[in-house]
């Protein structure tokens, strides 16, 4: 297994991702990519197999647990590199496999490329207004972009498996509840809607959701909306610390386009703003701009696409 | 209770300048307090008033961080110490000089961090604290809350929150939605300047060197957007972009 590219994440759906990234690696220097697989946990289907890391259970599976984990397989087989999506907890499993192995660790990377004396992934920084690219020595350790690669669905045969052996975990999981409002989901919206500052009142956010239903959009919002005004659930918020989207329309409404939205948004295929001020960066950031008052604007939205259908 | 809090020194991305050759001019860019690392800050500010204490702030960096120590001092940090390094450094590297300079001025009963610094947002270093110091760690902390023995936290993650308890000492990372950072007054600021701000040089700490990932190269992102802007009136302008939108087929 020496060499070999392993991908791992807690989450399913992002595990495809990783997966792919990890077959994308593993083509380059003609080595394998393995998916991790904790019993079920983050089904990989990675292009040459899988190798199931037994021991710790499903509910046990904290980021502290799987980094102990993994670590203890990384010193076993010696892959070469070690990919995790970057999800909340995997940036918390990946710096602490790091720390572990006393390696450098890139981050939320969305390219990769394998080079003799180490690996270079490429990245946003300084809220997505620069590119940067950073490299680590092997074994490499890297959380992936999510969105970034293809997911891979089918996986080659190949099951190895290897008992890690009992993980104490040092803090007491209490419990797990599901985010507020289920409507949201966002990741997943061709069309999302977004409001900013420039709503002047809560109620009138209803006519932002009311154009987003229309399109059959959802409805995002700037930081200012969730975290300052508390007019939306932090689970709207688009932006560096928000969510990141990449929908095939954004829509920004009274959004002044402060870099750290524009980091939670500029992959987004098209991208149409409408502001009252000619010079809001978010124009800068967009294919379409309308300057003018949005109270005016959305409902003209709302009659033209009436008259669309 | 003894609170430690970690504070970036980070380039300021709203006032970073791209030159003629398209890269990022990152020598002599502005810096300032990392914006998450203000609600860090406050929440151990919080903690304090409800808990009592004492709060050290630590930053790592050049000798120009001391600014950003002092802004921790302003809001109401206790003491600051700063770790200048010897040259750039990851986020391992910086939790490393960070490790060895809690251990040196500790011992801390917690030490908070924010989710991810404005700048590199990798949001590394909580967690290699804690594998560095051994002690536990809860990231993405929107809820801190006392318990008779240790705390109750409730993590923020993508669709969940997930409730923990942990026992001290122990690393926590904040999200920003936790808090709303105050803002120092005038006469806070003046009196940052008599609190104690000590500075550790590297070779100071003794820590054991780490390896590093290095950035090979930074370029500005070039956008590609059309920015096509929209005339007429409300209904004209409407008319057009909804018009436009079924023309790039995303309506």
């Amino acid at each position: 297994m020496d060499s070999a590219v392993w991908s791992y994440s807690e989450n399913d759906s992002v595990a495809a991702e990783v997966a792919g990234a990890a077959a994308n690696l593993a083509s380059q220097t003609g080595s394998k990519a393995l998916g991790l697989d904790f019993g079920g946990v983050g089904k990989p289907a990675a292009s040459s197999g899988r190798l199931v890391l037994q021991g710790p259970s499903k509910d046990e599976l904290t980021s502290e647990v799987a980094a102990e984990a993994i670590f203890r397989a990384v010193k076993q087989f010696q892959p070469s590199t070690v990919l995790i999506g970057a999800t909340r907890s995997g940036r918390e499993t990946v710096a602490r496999l790091a720390a572990k192995l006393g390696v450098g660790c890139l981050s939320d990377v969305f390219s990769l490329k394998a080079e003799a004396d180490g690996l270079v992934g490429e990245r946003s920084a300084f809220a997505g207004r620069v590119v940067a690219k950073v490299k680590t020595g092997y074994p490499a350790v890297a959380t992936v972009k999510l969105g970034a690669y293809q997911r891979l669905e089918s996986g080659g045969a190949g099951v190895e498996s290897f008992d890690v052996g009992a993980i104490q975990s040092s803090v007491k999981v209490i419990g797990r509840s599901p985010k507020e409002a289920g409507a949201v989901d966002l990741k997943s919206a061709k069309i999302i809607v977004s409001a900013g500052r420039g709503i002047k009142k809560k109620e009138d956010l209803s006519m932002i959701q009311s154009l987003a239903n229309q399109m059959g959009g959802a409805l995002g919002c700037s930081r200012p909306l969730s975290s300052d005004l508390g007019w939306l659930p932090e689970e709207h918020h688009i932006g560096l610390t928000g969510i990141t989207v990449k929908p095939d329309l954004y829509l920004a409404v009274g959004i002044s386009g402060q870099l750290q939205h524009i980091a939670g948004m500029k992959d987004s295929k098209v991208v149409a703003a409408i502001n009252t001020d000619k010079d809001a960066p978010m124009f800068l950031a967009s294919d379409y701009g309308i300057v003018g008052d949005l109270y005016q604007i959305v409902p003209a939205i709302q009659r033209a696409l009436q008259t669309k259908r | 209770m003894k609170i430690a809090v970690c504070v970036k020194h980070a380039v300021d991305e709203t006032e970073l300048k791209m030159g003629s050759d398209g890269r990022p001019i990152l020598e002599g860019a502005i810096a300032r307090i990392s914006t998450f690392d203000k609600n860090a800050v406050e929440e151990a500010l919080r903690l304090k008033a409800a808990l009592g204490g004492e709060i050290a702030a630590f930053t790592v960096g050049t000798p120009e961080a001391r600014k950003t120590a002092k802004e921790a001092l302003a809001m109401g940090a206790d003491r600051g110490t700063l770790v200048v390094a010897d040259g750039d450094v990851d986020s391992l590297q910086t939790a490393n000089l960070i490790a060895a300079a809690l251990k040196k001025t500790g011992p801390f009963d917690m030490i908070i961090c924010s989710e991810g610094a404005s700048d590199t947002y990798t949001g590394q270093v909580p967690p290699m604290l804690a594998e560095l110091l051994g002690v536990p760690y809860v990231g993405y902390a929107r809820k801190i809350e006392p318990l008779a023995q240790g705390f109750r936290i409730e993590r923020s993650l993508e669709d969940t929150v997930e409730t923990v308890e942990a026992q001290t000492p122990l690393v926590i990372s904040v999200v920003s939605e936790i808090n709303e950072p105050r803002y120092p007054t005038l006469i806070q600021i003046m009196q940052a300047s008599k609190k104690p701000l000590e500075e550790l040089k590297e070779s100071d700490l003794g820590a054991k060197p780490v390896a590093s990932a290095r950035v090979t190269s930074v370029m500005a992102q070039v956008s590609s957007r059309k920015h096509v802007m929209i005339e007429g009136s409300p209904e004209e302008a409407a008319q057009k972009l909804v018009e436009a939108l079924s023309r790039e087929g995303v309506l």
